[in-house]
């Protein structure tokens, strides 16, 4: 499930006041995320969760669930 | 009775270079319909009924390209190994090094046969010594099938397949005849999961009128359209710019314009309608390119299966790994990707600059992006109904500009086009013009009517004939198939993207 910080950190960098995101959720759905913003979104998580992800780590995500796990496996237990 | 010929029926069988399997072909007709009464005896076996298509994909390829056949096989098989590979060991390092050298083997297989002249023509000239070209025979198609070789790799790697597949499976996606020359260069993601049932299961009766009016506007688009002005029109003004008036040339660049989009997705309409009409689905290929607001939607509805190839086996990655640099990383990552853009299209400078023109605009329009967003919210603008109309129509120049370099053989060429339309453009020529060649005009007029249609009108004549009736389908098909015959020439025009 996608959580509340990610969700966040996403609507805020793309400039959305509200959009619905779950896991099957794709980046090209959610406004404003296309391929050229889509390394300023990645960045932006990095930095509000302080990790740091290998370029085939991100493209091995299909969707935000994906993206969800990869934050979450990152962060400590 | 009949003088019948075996060795003649034979001999239009064989592999003829000058007569490949064309869509727009009576041989290809009347074998399709063949394809298609043997599928149906089949339907009960799907195994045998994959194994069929498999063989007949490449008798389709063998037709066109003769021994070549044998790269194709060795593309598919050595791809097939270095994925499986990669799927069985779990090792990071020898995983890579499998990805590494299925790219490796692809791209030197492309790279050989269509850029070894062109890279040793450019040393010998920048040597200055005399260039004698090596005889390599490109094979048909061969960026596309290579392509989609690379993308299963990708996928293997990234591990994007859910279910497990065969060889076979892999083959016939490799293989698949309706899009092996010419695109859509489909995913392997969304073809090969389509082989785990029998395709015409899911087959409905509105799949079979959108098959049949993909084909139709195929047909016409391709043979009616881009051949007869390609031929009359901008074959005759562009292979002599300087003999023709600046308003000519002109009129000739919006004919090119047309021509190009409608023998494209002319021809790839008809790949995905008759690969509907025997059950599989392939993607979207084309999403009215023209009606684009800017460069970068232009990208997202032009051959579209090429550009989300780009964009996910290249642009992303390396956007990716230099996305520290923000706005730089993403510049860097659009001058490559459109500069291999170009250079996928064919071994010239023409398409090298055709590409790197393309990585201006894009480049260009990013390191606007916020000034222009500025201004625009400024000046209220950015709500007006007239601004995407002002929009497209710019977009529509650059693009149109950008394939002057395409089409034309040399950047002399390309110079003696646009000194004729700015020292010599006569523009009263072109009342004489218009009367002189009506049929042109009209087809021109037609052409960008169709294609600006708004939406809602376009597919409501699309559900005219998706939902019509049998009856009224059969009349429709033949009067597509008797227009098609009254504007065919002797000499067919061969294929543009072919040679790609």
């Amino acid at each position: 499930m996608i959580s509340d910080k990610m969700k966040a950190a996403i609507l805020k960098e793309l400039k959305l006041k509200e959009f619905d995101i779950q896991d099957t959720t794709l980046a090209n759905q959610v406004p404003g995320w296309d391929s050229l913003n889509h390394i300023n979104v990645i960045l932006a998580i990095e930095k509000e969760f302080a990790v740091k992800f290998k370029s085939i780590e991100v493209l091995k995500c299909k969707n935000l669930g994906d993206l969800q796990k990869l934050v979450d496996s990152k962060l400590p237990q | 009775m009949f003088n019948f010929d075996i060795s003649k029926i034979v001999q239009l069988l064989q592999f003829d270079k000058r007569d490949p399997l064309l869509f727009g072909s009576s041989l290809f007709f009347l074998l399709f319909i063949g394809v298609l009464v043997i599928l149906q005896l089949l339907n009960k076996n799907v195994k045998l009924k994959f194994a069929f298509l498999t063989l007949f994909s490449f008798y389709f390829y063998y037709k066109a390209s003769g021994a070549l056949v044998s790269v194709l096989a060795a593309v598919a098989v050595g791809t097939y190994i270095l994925a499986l590979g990669i799927r069985k060991f779990q090792n990071t390092g020898v995983r890579r090094l499998l990805l590494i050298l299925g790219l490796l083997g692809n791209i030197g297989a492309l790279g050989y046969f269509k850029y070894t002249n062109f890279i040793l023509q450019a040393i010998a000239q920048a040597q200055q010594k005399p260039f004698e070209a090596l005889q390599i025979i490109v094979p048909l198609g061969i960026s596309f099938y290579v392509f989609k070789a690379i993308s299963y790799l990708f996928d293997v790697y990234w591990e994007f397949f859910e279910e497990d597949h065969s060889f076979w499976d892999f083959l016939l996606y490799i293989t698949f005849f309706t899009n092996l020359l010419s695109g859509p260069i489909d995913r392997a993601t969304s073809f090969i999961p389509q082989l785990k049932q029998n395709p015409t299961d899911s087959l409905t009766n509105e799949d079979i009128g959108r098959a049949l009016f993909l084909i139709m506007l195929g047909l016409l688009k391709k043979y009616v359209i881009a051949d007869y002005i390609g031929l009359n029109l901008v074959d005759r003004v562009f292979d002599a710019p300087v003999r023709f008036t600046g308003i000519e040339n002109l009129i000739a660049l919006y004919g090119y314009t047309l021509q190009i989009f409608c023998d494209f997705s002319g021809y790839t309409d008809m790949a995905i309608g008759i690969a509907l009409l025997m059950g599989f689905r392939l993607m979207e290929n084309f999403n009215f390119p023209y009606k684009a607001t800017s460069v970068a939607d232009f990208w997202r509805r032009w051959h579209i299966s090429l550009s989300s190839w780009l964009q996910d086996y290249l642009f992303k990655p390396i956007q990716l790994s230099v996305r520290r640099m923000r706005i730089l990383g993403n510049i860097i990552a659009i001058v490559v990707t459109f500069i291999i853009c170009g250079v996928w299209h064919g071994a010239s400078w023409g398409f090298i600059i055709w590409g790197a023109l393309h990585a201006f605009y894009m480049s260009f329009s990013v390191l606007i992006k916020v000034p222009k967003t500025f201004i625009y919210e400024k000046l209220h603008i950015t709500k007006l109904k007239v601004l995407p109309v002002i929009q497209t129509i710019i977009t529509f120049h650059l693009i149109m500009f950008a394939w002057l370099f395409f089409r034309m053989p040399n950047l002399d060429a390309v110079k003696e086009v646009l000194n004729q339309m700015v020292t010599f453009l006569k523009p009263d020529v072109a009342i004489q013009f218009i009367g002189a060649y009506p049929v042109i005009i009209v087809l021109m007029v037609i052409g960008y009517v169709l294609h600006f249609l708004p939406g809602k009108v376009y597919q409501f004549i699309e559900s005219l004939v998706i939902k019509a009736p049998l009856s009224v389908r059969i009349v429709m098909v033949t009067v597509v198939i008797w227009i098609v015959s009254q504007f065919r020439f002797a000499d067919i025009v061969p294929f543009i993207y072919f040679q790609f």
